[in-house]
C-alpha cells in the first residue's frame, strides 16, 4: 500500500477575476468534486480535496499579496499518476479553476504543459499528518465493504448459542468462501521499502544530529527563552469576535457529512526569534507526525484524517488545513482539552493568539479568544471532496482491526473481544 | 472551590425547577410596540422570582430572545456582546442542519419559532402549586396584557409535573449539581460520575466555568449604565455586567409519537409464532433509553428493572460496562451524558471534566392533552413501570399531540446545547458506531436509522428506526438577572448614551 501525500498547489487569480472565481466555487459548492466535470470519485487515491480562496490582503509591512486560489488534495502515492490524472480525468474542473488564474495554460494547451504548469505552482507542506501512514484509499473502501459484509452475516443468524470462538470460525469460513473479500485473509500491504527506508533514515538521523548539536543547543536554548518569554510579555488578549456573516460563510460549507473540511490562515509574527521559533516548532512537528503521531491519533486526537502546516509568502503567512470528523465545536474543544501546548508551540507564533507563556503554557487554554481567533482567522471552504463521507477515524481503524482480527488463532476472550468490534 | 452566587439577582428558574410547583404555563410573545413592551416588563418585574429561599405557592421568570431585547431598545452595540447563536437565532439553514431540524423537524413546518412564523420577542413561564392558582395567576397576566399590544404567538400548556415523560419513563434524574448552591455542599466529592458538582459559570453568567474563565457575555461601558444597575464586571474591568446572573434558556416543542415508539418495541420483539413478548418489549425501550421505565439504570441492574434505583445515579460506564453490554453506547441516556466515558482517559477524573464542559441544565415539562400520558398519571406512576406497562399493551391510548416543552439552561449556546444536540445525540458515528444517531430522539434524516444493542457473544442490529420525536417549535432565549431586567426596563432613558460607545466583551 503506497504512503500518502499532501499536495498544495496555490496560484494568484488573475486581475479582475476574484469576483468570478467567487461565483464559480459557489456553483461547484453545489455541484460537488465527485461528479461531473472533477469526477474525483474516480482519481486513483483521493481520499480528500478542497479549493479555497485566499482573499487579497496587505501584510504586516502593508505590502500587498493577491488573492490567491489554493487547491490541496490528499492522495496515495505516487504523486506523478496524481497530477496526470487531474488532467486526465478531472481537466475540465482543473481547466475551470485555474483558469481564473495568472498564465494557466488553459484546456487548448498540451496535457503536458499543464501538467507541468500545476507541478510549478505546488508549494511543500512543512509537516503534514496522517491518521495513519500508509492506509490507502482502497484498503479503507475495501475494509468498509468487509465489514458491512460481515455485519449483513451477523445480522442473518441466531447466535445465541454459539461461542464466541466458534462464531469467528464460522466468518472466516464465510470471507474464505467469497472471492471478492479473498484480499481480506491477508494483512494489508506496507508502503514501498524505498519510502519506508527513507523514514526510517530521517528517524534516526534527526535525533542523532540534534544530539550532535547539544552543546550548542545547551548554550543558546535557555537564552531565547528568555527572549521568548521578554516577547510573550507583550502579549495582548485576542478580544475580536468573528461577525455573524462570516460564520454564516464558513459555516454554509460545514456540517454536510461525517467529516468537515478545515482551513485557517494568518501571518506569522514578525521579528527573527517568532520566524525562527516558528521554524523550529515546525520542523519537530513533522518529525512527530512521522514518526511517533503515525498510526490512529494525533497526540490523543483520534478524530483527524489529515492535517497539514504550510508556509506561505515567504513565510510570512501560514495556512493549517485539515479534514477531520465532526463540527468545530467539538475539534476545538479536542485542541483545548488534549494538545494545547501543540498548537500553542505552533500558532503562538502566529498573529492574534492567545497570550501564551513559556511557549506551551496559556494559549489555547483560554477557552473563547482560542475559539474566537480560529473562527476569525477559518476560511470558508466552498469546493471540497471526500472519498467516504460516512466514515469517522474511529470507524476506519475499527475496519482495519476487524480484518486484522481474521487471522490467526485466538483464546475465547480474544474471540469475544474482536467480536465486539461488529 | 467557594464561590458565591448572588441568589437575589438570579432568577430562581436556575436554582430549581419547581417540583412543589407541579403546574406550569409558558406564554410566548411579541410586542408590537416598544411601550407595550417596557409596560409589559415593568408588570413582570416585581413579579420575578428570584434563587433565593423560597416559599410561594406560583413563580414567575421572564426570558428574552435578541429580537425582544431590541424592541426594549438594548443597542445593537451591546447585542453584539451576546454569543453568535443567540443573535442568530435557531432555524437558519446551517443551525438547522446542524441541530438535526431536518425533514419532519424543518422549521418551516414549526408551530410556532419558525421563519413563517410571528417573531418571537419573549418567554413567561408560570408556575403554580395548584390549578386554582395558575387559573389566577394566568388570569392576571391576561387582563394585563390585553391591555397592551402584546401578542401571544403561543401559549404552552403543560401537564401536571409527575415522575414520567410521554414515552412512560422516569425523567429528570440526572442533573449538574451547581457550584454555590446549597445542595452543592452537601454533594458527593467532585470525582464520582453522578452526582458532580458543576463549575456555577457553565449555568450562571459571570462566574467561572469549567475552564476557570468567566464565558463571553454582554458588557458596557459604566456610562450605558448611569443609574449603576449593573453588577460590575468581575474580572476588574470596570464595565457594566448585562449578563452577570443571568443564563441562555433553550426552549424546543419536542413532539413524541408514544404509538410508534411503543408499536416499533413490539413489532421488533415478536416471538417468532408472531405473538407479543411484553418483557422483550419493555427491554428493548430501556436499552433505547439506558434506564428502565422505573429509572432503575441498565449499568446497575442490566436484565430486570428495579423500582429501588429508580432515581440512582451514582454510577459511570467506563469501569463497570466499557463495551456497552448493559446500557448500549448509544442509548439516550449515554448520549446525553456520557460521564465518564470520553477520551483521552476514559474513567478517569480527566474524563468526567472534559464531560463538565458539555452538561445541561434541564428545566423541560411534558404536555399533552392530558388523557393517556403518562405525566397525566402523576406521581402515583412514579417508581413503577406501570404506566409505561399500560402504554405498550395499548390499554391507555396514547394521546396525540404529546410530548415534552424541552427547556435547558447553559452558559454556552454552542458547547452546551448545541455540541450535545449534534456531536452526540445526532451524531450517526457517536462512540465508534456507525449509523446509529439517539434511538430515542434522533434524527433519521438520510442517516441514523439503526440501533447496535451490544452483546455476548455477537450484537443485535435494529434496523429501519422510525423517528419518534419531532421539532415542533424553538428559540433562544436570554434569561437575565433581575438586576439586567431592571436595566432593561428603564432603558429608553438612557439608551441613546448607551448606543454611542461600543461595548466591552470579555
Amino acid at each position: 500500500m503506497p504512503h500518502q501525500l499532501g499536495i498544495t498547489i496555490r496560484a494568484p487569480v488573475a486581475a479582475g477575476r476574484v469576483a468570478d472565481l467567487r461565483d464559480w466555487l459557489e456553483q461547484i459548492a453545489r455541484k460537488g468534486l465527485a461528479e461531473g466535470l472533477f469526477d474525483f470519485t474516480h482519481l486513483r487515491g483521493l481520499h480528500f480535496a478542497k479549493f479555497y480562496l485566499l482573499d487579497e490582503t496587505a501584510d504586516l509591512d502593508g505590502q500587498r499579496i493577491p488573492a490567491t486560489l489554493v487547491f490541496m488534495s490528499e492522495v496515495d502515492a505516487p504523486l506523478r499518476r496524481h497530477l496526470a490524472e487531474l488532467i486526465d480525468l478531472a481537466g475540465e474542473g482543473i481547466d475551470q479553476a485555474f483558469g481564473h488564474c495568472t498564465g494557466y495554460p488553459g484546456p487548448g494547451a498540451q496535457r503536458r504543459s499543464r501538467i507541468a504548469w500545476l507541478r510549478r505552482h505546488m508549494i511543500p507542506a512543512r509537516a503534514f499528518y496522517v491518521n495513519t501512514v500508509g492506509r490507502g484509499l482502497e484498503q479503507i473502501r475495501q475494509e468498509a465493504r468487509l465489514r458491512d459484509a460481515l455485519e449483513d452475516y451477523l445480522d442473518q443468524g441466531d447466535w445465541a448459542d454459539h461461542t464466541a470462538i466458534a462464531i469467528r470460525r464460522e466468518l472466516r469460513t464465510y470471507v474464505a468462501g467469497c472471492p471478492s473479500l479473498a484480499w481480506a485473509r491477508k494483512p494489508p500491504p506496507t508502503p514501498s521499502l524505498r519510502f519506508r527506508a527513507g523514514e526510517a533514515v530521517h528517524m534516526v538521523a534527526v535525533p542523532l544530529v540534534l544530539t550532535l548539536l547539544l552543546p550548542v543547543l545547551l548554550l543558546v536554548l535557555p537564552a531565547w527563552a528568555m527572549l521568548l518569554r521578554l516577547d510573550e510579555r507583550h502579549d495582548q488578549p485576542f478580544t475580536e469576535r468573528p461577525t455573524l456573516r462570516h460564520l454564516e460563510e464558513v459555516g454554509n460549507y460545514e456540517d454536510s457529512a461525517t467529516q468537515n473540511p478545515f482551513a485557517v490562515a494568518g501571518f506569522v509574527r514578525p521579528g527573527r526569534l517568532r520566524q525562527l521559533t516558528f521554524r523550529a516548532v515546525l520542523f519537530l512537528t513533522d518529525y512527530g507526525v512521522r514518526h511517533i503521531f503515525n498510526h490512529d491519533s494525533l497526540a490523543g486526537i483520534k478524530t483527524i484524517h489529515f492535517a497539514r502546516w504550510v508556509p506561505l509568502d515567504g513565510w510570512r503567512r501560514m495556512t493549517f488545513a485539515s479534514n477531520y470528523d465532526g463540527a468545530v465545536e467539538a475539534y476545538n474543544d479536542d485542541f483545548i482539552n488534549l494538545i494545547w501546548w501543540g498548537l500553542n508551540a505552533t500558532f503562538s507564533n502566529g498573529m492574534d493568539y492567545p497570550p501564551t507563556r513559556w511557549l506551551f503554557l496559556g494559549g489555547a487554554k483560554l477557552e473563547e479568544q482560542f475559539k474566537n481567533t480560529i473562527r476569525c482567522h477559518q476560511v470558508a471552504v466552498p469546493a471540497w471532496y471526500t472519498a467516504y463521507p460516512e466514515l469517522s477515524a474511529d470507524n476506519i481503524e475499527n475496519n482495519a482491526q476487524i480484518r486484522a482480527g481474521l487471522r490467526g488463532d485466538m483464546s475465547p476472550a480474544q474471540a469475544e473481544r474482536w467480536l465486539s468490534l461488529l | 472551590m467557594a464561590i458565591k452566587l448572588d441568589l437575589d439577582d438570579i432568577q430562581g428558574l436556575i436554582a430549581r425547577g419547581y417540583r412543589t410547583l407541579p403546574h406550569a404555563r409558558f406564554t410566548i410573545f411579541t410586542a408590537q410596540d416598544p411601550a407595550d413592551a417596557h409596560a409589559l416588563l415593568s408588570w413582570l418585574l416585581p413579579r420575578v422570582t428570584p434563587a433565593g429561599t423560597f416559599a410561594g405557592d406560583s413563580a414567575l421568570h421572564v426570558a428574552y430572545t435578541a429580537a425582544g431585547l431590541r424592541r426594549l431598545g438594548l443597542p445593537e452595540s451591546v447585542i453584539a456582546g451576546f454569543s453568535a447563536q443567540f443573535r442568530s437565532g435557531m432555524t437558519g439553514p446551517n443551525r438547522s442542519r446542524f441541530l438535526g431540524d431536518v425533514g419532519e423537524s424543518d422549521p418551516h413546518c414549526w408551530a410556532w419559532g419558525g421563519p413563517q412564523e410571528p417573531p418571537v420577542d419573549g418567554l413567561i413561564l408560570l408556575y403554580a402549586s395548584t390549578l386554582e392558582v395558575l387559573e389566577a395567576r394566568r388570569a392576571e397576566l391576561a387582563s394585563h396584557l390585553a391591555g397592551l399590544a402584546i401578542r401571544q404567538v403561543t401559549v404552552l400548556d403543560t401537564l401536571e409535573l409527575g415522575n414520567n415523560e410521554p414515552f412512560g419513563f422516569h425523567d429528570g434524574i440526572s442533573q449538574p449539581i451547581i457550584q454555590g448552591l446549597p445542595k452543592a455542599s452537601g454533594a458527593a466529592p467532585a470525582g464520582t460520575a453522578g452526582g458532580r458538582v458543576v463549575p456555577a459559570g457553565e449555568f450562571v453568567l459571570g462566574y467561572p466555568n469549567a475552564y476557570g474563565q468567566l464565558t463571553d457575555r454582554p458588557l458596557l461601558p459604566v456610562a450605558g449604565d448611569p443609574r449603576r444597575l449593573l453588577p460590575r464586571d468581575p474580572a476588574g474591568s470596570g464595565a457594566a455586567d448585562l449578563g452577570r446572573n443571568g443564563c441562555y434558556l433553550v426552549m424546543r416543542q419536542l413532539e413524541q409519537d408514544v404509538d410508534a415508539f411503543w408499536s416499533y418495541a413490539g413489532q421488533a420483539t415478536r416471538r417468532p409464532d408472531g405473538s407479543d413478548d411484553p418483557g422483550a418489549r419493555t427491554a428493548l425501550a430501556a436499552k433505547m433509553v439506558g434506564r428502565w421505565p422505573s429509572g432503575a439504570p441498565l449499568v446497575e441492574t442490566p436484565d430486570r428493572d428495579d423500582p429501588l434505583l429508580g432515581d440512582d445515579n451514582d454510577f459511570g460506564y467506563y469501569q463497570t460496562d466499557p463495551l456497552g453490554l448493559a446500557c448500549p453506547l448509544g442509548a439516550h441516556i449515554r448520549r446525553m451524558n456520557p460521564r465518564d466515558s470520553l477520551d483521552p482517559q476514559p474513567g478517569t477524573d480527566a474524563s468526567l471534566a472534559v464531560n463538565d464542559g458539555h452538561r445541561l441544565l434541564r428545566r423541560g415539562r411534558s404536555y399533552g392533552p392530558g388523557e393517556g400520558t403518562p405525566a397525566a398519571a402523576g406521581p402515583a406512576a412514579a417508581g413503577n413501570n406501570g404506566h409505561a406497562e399500560r402504554l405498550a399493551r395499548g390499554d391507555v391510548a396514547p394521546a396525540s399531540g404529546t410530548g415534552l416543552h424541552f427547556i435547558c439552561l447553559v452558559a454556552s449556546l454552542i458547547r452546551q446545547f448545541e455540541f450535545v444536540q449534534h456531536t452526540w445525540l445526532n451524531n450517526p458515528t457517536f462512540h465508534g458506531l456507525y449509523d446509529d444517531t439517539d434511538p430515542l430522539t434522533g434524527s433519521r434524516h438520510a442517516r441514523g436509522a439503526t440501533f447496535t444493542v451490544p452483546a455476548s457473544p455477537v450484537r443485535r442490529r435494529y434496523r429501519d428506526l422510525p423517528q419518534f420525536v419531532r421539532t415542533r417549535g424553538g428559540a433562544y432565549f436570554f434569561l437575565p438577572g433581575i438586576s439586567a431586567l431592571r436595566y432593561l426596563d428603564q432603558l429608553p432613558a438612557s439608551a441613546r448614551s448607551a448606543s454611542s460607545p461600543s461595548s466591552v466583551t470579555r
